[in-house]
């Protein structure tokens, strides 16, 4: 039996890749990365998790044997901030797009684009 | 230092040197120096060419290796006098030291190819030649290079694939390991035992070689290249081209038959008593002697008709290879040492009658002969050697190589060669009438004489064509040699085959005899008219200006229209055709596959990741 963790992660990426994939209006595509890219963040922490055990801080009473893999982790923080990077850097397209063509339909876009 | 790599490669330093030092003068000299050292070392060996000698260099990891036998050095000969002889037009017609480099360059190609011992060197010298002559093209004219490039490129993978398969199963590239291994193959063969090389296998290598030398060879219906090639260069180093260059995949075939004959025999079969193998070789040898000649006859640029010509020419050769008995081998070397001859007198010819009128096309020419008298005596012995006209060395190869023929009773082939023969007539009068008599037109009217170093590369050849005619034994001894029999009887004046005989000297006396006869008599008072040109030819007709056919216009004219049909369909336009498609065919599919749309890309790579997570990956 796959566990709800990975379901639910995979299931996120796979909407979020429908919505690249199928979606006209370009902000839904960059809404459709955006959830695809937090199913991957998620997909990766699920990886590390080991059942029972307690957050990788060393602590009183928490000795490394007793911490979750810490690595996904350390990864997975830079993957939110490369993912909010280019979220912003795309929404900064889209204004520009919009401001040229009039529209966010991608397909217009492309037809205007000649 | 080794004399078989100074042969080798003392045209390419001289080259190299010529092309550094850029000063008129001391380039030419150091060009006819580059291609005079390999003449007379070759001429030194041959006394001691009983114990073949033997050369290596080590390069990146390979062995090298040349060697030189009766077979290398007859091969060798020939380039290094066509050579020396082209070297010495081109001190005339070169314009710039690049011609200087890349022409002696293709000349170390050459020698490298017939004097390699292994594959690995046959192909390093191949590719060396086509590059060197790729760009000699490339400097007068890109679209043909480009063609000649592309069928190169074609053959030259063909044969690297061959020589891999080759390899792959015997595990050696030295032609000696090769022909022993499948000697031995087909001694398997023929007791049914169970042999490295399957019969796919052998026509595989067999059709990939066929391609690799017969693109170079100019064998039909690979020729497309050539006579775009042979026109648009230099016509002094088209000499060495047309004269050598060919000739490189004619030692190809012949390697074929060194290394392979008796597997491939037993592999593919026979017919009508020759070797499948060779027949092909020959019928497709067949097909490009009829070809070339009636292109040859139909066209209007001198350069163009000897192009074609050339490659006609080429096809006798392919067909003496092809019957395999040794007397055609014998018979084929014969017209490659012959063609090579007179070919490269030719195209000095063309070049110094380009060299001194600026002119190609027929049109402009007329009555040529009393202005450059030497050119046009050398032009009439090129003109007699290639009709096959006794006694010069074009009649006593083609002797040979109809003796060769009708000896193996092959009705077809045979026929092909009388129509080559007589379609040669037919472009060789257009070019002794229209370009050396009749009337002259005014702006040639002050035309000099060949310079002098072209004299002297038509002079060579020339002589030789001459010598090698009256005393056609000198040549045969030689061949002789190489199968180590006496294949071919007679003595130096007499060749002997046992049903059939040519004495050239008797042939020689006799037509002097006649000559001097004609010429008292034309002394003694023969009167003589001067006739308008129009009025020989329409017989005093009036003819509309569209339909104006002189020697000089559309001689042949209704021969092309009777053919019309037979022309259309050409192999040229089907390779241009070919190519065509694949490029739309590509374009199609970029546009389709890059459209541009992001969505599109965002398809592609989750289809993939589909795939590759059905694979499990």
């Amino acid at each position: 039996m796959i566990s709800a963790y990975y379901f639910g992660a995979i299931s996120l990426v796979l909407i979020g890749l429908y919505a690249v994939l199928v979606k006209k209006n370009l902000l839904k595509i960059l809404i459709g990365l955006s959830i695809m890219e937090t199913g991957v963040n998620l997909l990766l922490i699920s990886i590390g998790y080991v059942s029972g055990r307690s957050a990788p801080i060393l602590s009183e009473g928490i000795t490394p044997s007793q911490a979750v893999d810490p690595i996904p982790q350390a990864l997975v923080l830079t993957a939110i901030v490369i993912g909010v990077a280019t979220t912003a850097m795309a929404l900064s397209v889209a204004i520009i797009l919009y401001e040229k063509y009039r529209t966010l339909n991608i397909e217009e876009i492309r037809r205007l684009r000649g | 230092m080794n004399e078989l790599l100074l042969i080798t490669f003392s045209p390419l330093v001289a080259g190299v040197l010529a092309w550094l030092v850029r000063i008129r003068g001391v380039r030419e000299s150091l060009g006819i120096l580059g291609a005079i050292v390999p003449l007379a070392f070759l001429i030194k060996l041959y006394p001691s060419l009983d114990h073949p000698i033997r050369a290596t260099i080590s390069l990146g990891g390979f062995e090298l290796g040349f060697s030189m036998s009766h077979l290398n050095w007859v091969f060798s000969m020939i380039a290094a006098v066509v050579g020396l002889s082209a070297v010495f037009g081109m001190a005339s017609t070169a314009k710039d030291s690049y011609e200087w480099l890349f022409s002696l360059m293709s000349l170390t190609g050459a020698l490298g190819i017939f004097m390699a011992q292994d594959l690995v060197t046959f192909f390093i010298f191949w590719e060396v030649m086509t590059f060197s002559s790729f760009m000699m093209v490339l400097k007068f004219n890109r679209a043909a290079s480009l063609k000649y490039l592309i069928l190169s490129i074609i053959g030259a993978y063909s044969m690297l694939v061959a020589i891999g398969i080759i390899y792959a199963k015997t595990g050696t590239f030295t032609f000696a390991d090769i022909s022993a291994f499948f000697r031995k193959e087909a001694m398997l063969a023929m007791l049914g035992g169970k042999s490295t090389f399957s019969r796919f296998d052998m026509a595989l290598i067999y059709l990939l070689f066929l391609m690799a030398f017969g693109v170079k060879a100019g064998m039909f219906p690979l020729h497309v290249w050539a006579p775009d090639a042979y026109s648009e260069t230099d016509q002094s180093y088209t000499a060495i081209f047309s004269g050598v260059l060919s000739k490189t995949g004619v030692y190809g075939f012949i390697l074929l038959y060194v290394l392979m004959y008796g597997k491939l025999l037993i592999d593919l079969g026979q017919f009508k008593g020759t070797p499948l193998f060779g027949y092909i070789i020959a019928f497709l040898g067949g097909l490009t002697i009829i070809i070339g000649g009636v292109l040859a006859a139909l066209q209007e640029d001198i350069r163009k008709l000897f192009a074609y010509s050339s490659i006609s020419q080429v096809g006798y050769i392919l067909v003496g290879l092809g019957i395999g008995t040794s007397l055609g081998i014998e018979a084929a070397i014969y017209h490659a040492i012959s063609h090579a001859l007179f070919k490269g007198l030719f195209f000095l010819v063309v070049a110094t009658i380009i060299y001194r009128t600026g002119k190609t096309e027929f049109k402009d020419f007329g009555g040529l002969a009393e202005k450059m008298p030497f050119t046009f005596a050398m032009a009439f012995i090129a003109i007699l050697s290639l009709a096959g006209i006794p006694p010069l060395v074009g009649f006593a190869s083609k002797w040979l190589i109809f003796e060769a023929v009708i000896s193996q009773k092959l009705p077809i082939l045979g026929g092909m060669l009388f129509f080559g023969s007589a379609i040669g007539f037919v472009y060789l009068i257009r070019f002794t009438y229209a370009v050396w008599f009749g009337q002259r037109p005014s702006d040639i009217e002050d035309t000099k004489d060949a310079p002098l170093p072209l004299a002297i590369g038509m002079g060579i050849l020339g002589t030789l064509n001459v010598v090698f005619g009256v005393a056609p034994g000198l040549v045969a001894k030689e061949l002789n040699a190489i199968f180590g029999n006496p294949v071919i009887g007679g003595n130096i004046w007499e060749l002997d085959l046992g049903f059939g005989r040519y004495n050239a000297l008797l042939v020689a006396i006799w037509l002097v005899i006649g000559v001097l006869i004609a010429a008292i008599l034309y002394f003694l008072g023969a009167s003589t008219r001067k006739v308008p040109v129009t009025d020989t030819y329409q017989s005093g007709n009036p003819v509309t200006m569209e339909y104006n056919l002189t020697i000089r216009r559309n001689f042949f004219l209704p021969l092309k229209e009777t053919m019309a049909f037979w022309l259309r369909i050409s192999f040229d336009k089907l390779y241009k055709d070919t190519w065509k498609a694949i490029e739309d065919f590509a374009e199609t599919a970029r546009n389709y596959i890059y459209n541009g749309n992001v969505q599109a890309y965002a398809w592609y790579l989750a289809i993939i990741l589909l795939i590759l997570a059905a694979m499990g990956v």
